[in-house]
């Protein structure tokens, strides 16, 4: 079985390859100097402290926070609404609906965010915040979509038949029935719409006002000026671990192939 | 008469009422997906105004202005390039550990998965941030290249070859995901049978794997195409905004110049060539497929 063996040999190699931006940041946060250097000059957590106490990062992440906690909850609830509808019911169109549902995936983010941008500075929605929450819904809407959809196509009907012979009405079918579920579908759709809407860059740095940042626009400004102190990489840190903590308790419990292929977000 | 019709407007709505559902959806869409991009269809046949930006009169002069300077066509030719050579590098490097992740389990699969699937989790800004620390001049890379005595002061390292080399890393996790879902479904018997009807390893990978993970290939290769093609954000970090690529060109024209009308068009042909190329990559794979080189076993 050498095949094998070469193939694991490969996968932790580029496993290691994979690792290695993010593990060297560690250290550029370490640093006792007030400029990043490779490797560290000294030891200190001071940027870590300095970091979380620079207000205009930690304005930026509330900002993203609010903003995804806002849009994830929304797409959920309207693409529930949709896959029921799609999912349940035999009409013409169907297809065309369902491909249109997941057009803002297929469309380059740079092209639909000018798109927005020039649509918006027309009808007076340019660097507002309601512009900004609804280009999230947008991009994140495609991502709910299917997994609210895959997960319904694959409910037993046998259940609320029963339940429905048995006196149930639409109400109790539909929240001691179907969404139990569907828990852990609603629960993986809105961690992936949370994620897209957290992470995504460019449409905040399109279509809002230089003193409305999000926490991505704000990290890219600082990178784009260059000379940042190591309170960037301390932050990114932070971001990272967070990140890579989400990741762990995604998978091990709703599992993170089964509901995430076919995503794509974009720079 | 007015009953009648009132009735039969009650019974419409009561066998339809889930119509309703779909309303909020698409309105949504139509309004802030389908209109915008149908006005920057629109908006790239206008001309630039310095005051009002776009003048409401018909003209083919951004494109003209496009077409002709060979500037542009330098453009689209190291955009093509770069989402080209990173979607093969992608798909290549991506197809064995996708390979091994989907025979995986257990906490080896999660931790694995945690470092391939990284750029989805945690934001490009901190995975980009980890590149300018390995690739800037005196970084990383310079560090011990130097002390090795291998290379002697501040090189460039930030050309294209570099931009592909951090595409690919940042875009490999997707085409892993449709990768793993795809290599997944392949049916285990079908290679259980061919092990004993005695088909070597390779053998089985070119019969049964490769022909079977296909439209998996095709639609990884297509996704990081589009995604390489369109990124601006990587390219000005890592390579610098002066870089000949359509998607800067868009960046640059939008936010520093205001000339909308042009960026409008040069979105137009970055739409245009993403769709041609994707279109022929589907058609030539079809071929290959009808002519029975992949045939499905």
């Amino acid at each position: 079985m050498w095949a094998s063996r070469v193939l694991r040999v490969y996968v932790y190699i580029l496993f290691a390859i994979m690792l290695a931006p993010i593990l060297i940041v560690v250290p550029a946060a370490l640093t006792a100097t007030s400029y990043m250097t490779f490797p560290p000059n000294g030891l200190t957590l001071d940027w870590f402290v300095k970091a979380i106490q620079d207000e205009y990062l930690i304005e930026s992440l509330v900002r993203s926070l609010g903003l995804a906690a806002i849009s994830t909850g929304l797409v959920v609830f309207l693409a529930l609404l949709v896959s029921f509808a799609i999912e349940r019911r035999q009409f013409r169109g169907k297809i065309l609906l369902e491909t249109f549902f997941t057009g803002p995936r297929v469309i380059p983010l740079i092209i639909l965010v000018l798109g927005l941008m020039i649509f918006y500075y027309a009808i007076g929605l340019y660097e507002t915040f309601t512009g900004l929450l609804l280009s999230h819904l947008i991009i994140t809407f495609p991502f709910a979509f299917r997994t609210t959809l895959a997960s319904i196509s694959s409910l037993d009907i046998f259940l609320e038949w029963s339940a429905k012979t048995l006196g149930a009405n639409w109400f109790t079918v539909l929240f001691r029935v179907i969404l139990p579920q569907m828990k852990t579908a609603i629960i993986a759709a809105f961690m992936f719409a949370f994620i897209t809407s957290f992470n995504n860059v460019t449409m905040a740095l399109f279509l809002t006002a230089p003193g409305k940042r999000t926490l991505p626009v704000e990290l890219f400004q600082r990178l784009n000026m260059g000379g940042i102190t190591p309170k960037v990489p301390a932050f990114s840190v932070i971001l990272a671990v967070v990140g890579l903590a989400l990741f762990f308790i995604l998978d091990r419990t709703v599992g993170v192939f089964k509901y995430m292929s076919g995503g794509g977000e974009e720079d | 008469m007015i009953d009648k019709i009132a009735r039969s407007i009650l019974v419409f709505y009561k066998t339809h009422r889930w119509v309703l559902m779909l309303l909020p959806a698409t309105a949504l869409l139509t309004a802030f997906f389908l209109v915008p991009l149908l006005n920057l269809g629109r908006i790239a046949f206008f001309p630039h105004d310095r005051l009002t930006i776009y003048v409401p009169h018909w003209t083919t002069e951004n494109f003209r202005r496009f077409f002709s300077d060979s500037y542009y066509w330098i453009m689209v030719y190291n955009s093509l390039k770069v989402g080209m050579l990173t979607a093969f590098f992608a798909v290549l490097v991506g197809y064995p550990v996708a390979y091994y992740l989907s025979r995986s389990s257990g906490i080896e699969r999660t931790i694995l998965s945690g470092g391939f699937l990284s750029s989805v989790f945690i934001s490009i800004l901190v995975t980009t941030l980890g590149w300018q620390i390995i690739l800037l001049p005196f970084g990383a890379i310079q560090k011990i290249l130097s002390s090795l005595g291998l290379l002697e002061g501040p090189v460039r390292l930030l050309t294209l070859t570099t931009l592909v080399v951090v595409l690919v890393y940042l875009h490999i996790s997707y085409a892993i995901l449709i990768l793993v879902a795809s290599i997944q479904s392949v049916p285990k018997d079908k290679i259980f049978a061919a092990r004993i009807l005695g088909a070597s390893t390779w053998k089985i990978f070119t019969k049964i794997m490769l022909p079977l993970t296909m439209p998996g290939i095709v639609s990884s290769t297509i996704l990081v195409f589009t995604l390489s093609m369109s990124s601006y954000m990587v390219p000005i970090l890592i390579t610098g905004q002066r870089v000949k690529l359509l998607p800067i060109a868009i960046y640059n024209y939008t936010t520093a110049s205001m000339n909308w009308p042009f960026a409008s068009a040069i979105a137009m042909v970055l739409f245009a060539v993403t769709l041609v190329i994707t279109y022929l990559f589907i058609a030539v794979t079809n071929r290959i497929g009808r002519r029975g080189k992949w045939e499905m076993v």
